[in-house]
């Protein structure tokens, strides 16, 4: 018998060699130094190697019960992320935005329209005397949005409120000292969500709105949207390929748009619907999908068998928050 | 058999969350997708839930990486923010940076590679994982331990390459 290679090395001491192979690499090894040199050095790699990952375990908490998982999908309980003070947070910083409104500035019901003149909303919107009470803060984010690559998809104007509202919602609330934290909400009512509103929001307005029961039998599931907010109208798709929005109201200025649809009309992008084991590692198939236009890019999420996009002038971590709270509707 | 999918839960959920945390780097994200799986399998009731489990996981995984791809700009732009008055303890913080270190490291391996030792890390058998990776399970061992000799190599590569390999 030559030496042994590493890989049965490392299957005999993962304890995965065939009986017979593993009789066999030990007579070997009975006789052989250099082999139990080498199998020393590899065991020596395998445990490094298995400490390394070791290092980076996760918190290790116990599973969700499992009938609570399949009765309602929703998050376990002790998840504690509080969902109505994350979303309350939100409606208040829109709110005091709203306060803050100069009377030039745009209507509630003109930031939800389909983009009529974006130029022109873009000019009021700089325009805005509230801009130019920014913290030195939100200046500071504005300089170094210049300096970074461009977004096709989310314009400069909705992105400095995106950072205004996120920071609203996370560090300036924990850490700000009162005196810096003034001067944010001008940030976030920087005229931009209409911006916001215009780019982001899928222009739905000539879907035919349907009823709560219509949606129903269309989705073959109940509707989705998001605990506690009302919900202001269900429309589905004209062409009718099954897709239904429901329309929520965070605050009297902004909507969120649920958009969904059965999973399994949307086999190609169901990530389980097409499964193979080769999938793994289809480099082809990957680059192919990474090649194709970025057409849909709201976030989604499966919760049952439909699968859930949402939309809204609200940051991407803004409406990924809000994503995972999405449920069945009462 | 409903049943037997409990029994599956039980007995997989750790190792579901931990190789989904190898890829999304965050805890919570990771029992949030390995939920979403396991309330995928009730629907599909696929024969062999535990192998089914762990390529759904991967393929949201994936998703879950393009995604975050997208948002690493927005999130940079957050980082930026000063951050003075919170500060972790020290522990938190070694444990921040091996973690920083190891998915470095974990990042230099060929998919292939890093699959399967996630795989391996998670509890699966060769058998399972050469049925999982489409490769031999002849080939698995020698994977394996380039897999491993990779990581190792990586990971002290970055010791000594200070911030360089770490960051990227």
């Amino acid at each position: 018998m030559s030496h042994v290679d590493e890989g049965t090395l490392h299957a005999y001491l993962d304890g995965e060699l065939p009986s017979d192979e593993r009789t066999a690499l030990e007579a070997h090894l009975g006789q052989c130094a250099t082999c139990r040199q080498t199998l020393t050095e590899q065991r020596v790699l395998l445990e490094r190697a298995s400490a390394l990952l070791g290092s980076t375990r996760p918190l290790e908490r116990p599973a969700p019960p499992f009938e609570q998982l399949r009765r309602a999908r929703q998050r376990s309980p002790w998840h504690v992320r509080m969902p109505f003070a994350w979303a309350a947070s939100i409606a208040v910083a829109l709110g005091i935005g709203y306060l803050f409104r100069t009377p030039e500035q745009l209507t509630p019901n003109a930031a939800l329209a389909p983009p009529a003149g974006p130029v022109a909303l873009r000019e009021r919107a700089k325009a805005s005397p509230v801009r130019q009470r920014q913290s030195a803060r939100a200046d500071k984010v504005v300089r170094s949005e210049g300096t970074a690559s461009t977004d096709s998809y989310i314009g400069p104007q909705s992105r400095v409120r995106d950072v205004g509202a996120v920071a609203m919602n996370s560090s300036q609330l924990r850490n700000a000292t009162p005196a810096a934290a003034e001067p944010a909400p001008s940030v976030i009512v920087s005229g931009a969500p209409a911006l916001g509103a215009v780019r982001r929001m899928p222009v739905t307005t000539q879907w035919p709105v349907i009823s709560r029961g219509t949606a129903a039998s269309l989705l073959g599931a109940d509707p989705v949207g998001l605990p506690g907010l009302s919900t202001r109208r269900i429309q589905r798709n004209p062409t009718g390929d099954g897709t239904v929005v429901v329309e929520q109201t965070l605050d009297s200025a902004t909507v969120i748009q649920i958009f969904q649809r059965p999973a399994t009309a949307l086999a190609s992008t169901d990530s389980s619907a097409a499964f193979t084991p080769r999938m793994l590692f289809d480099e082809r198939d990957r680059a192919a999908r990474e090649r194709a236009p970025a057409r849909l890019d709201r976030l989604a999420r499966f919760v049952g068998r439909l699968r859930v996009e949402i939309a809204g002038p609200l940051s991407l971590d803004s409406l990924n928050r809000l994503l995972e709270q999405v449920e069945p509707l009462p | 058999m409903p049943d037997d999918i409990a029994d599956v839960y039980r007995s997989t959920y750790p190792a579901l969350v931990r190789f989904l945390y190898r890829k999304v780097w965050d805890a919570e994200r990771a029992e949030d997708l390995a939920q979403e799986a396991f309330a995928r399998a009730l629907v599909h009731r696929p024969e062999n839930t535990r192998g089914w489990l762990f390529v759904v996981a991967a393929n949201m995984a994936r998703d879950e990486a393009r995604r975050a791809a997208r948002e690493k700009r927005h999130l940079t732009l957050l980082k930026s923010e000063p951050d003075a008055v919170r500060s972790a303890p020290e522990d938190e913080i070694d444990a921040d940076t091996q973690r920083t270190r190891v998915r470095a490291a974990l990042d230099l391996l060929t998919p292939r590679d890093r699959e399967a030792l996630l795989l391996w890390d998670a509890g699966m058998s060769y058998d399972e994982i050469a049925a999982q990776t489409g490769l031999a399970r002849g080939a698995i061992g020698t994977t394996l331990a380039r897999a491993r000799r990779r990581l190792v190599e990586a990971y002290d590569a970055g010791l000594e390459g200070g911030q360089h390999v770490a960051r990227g």
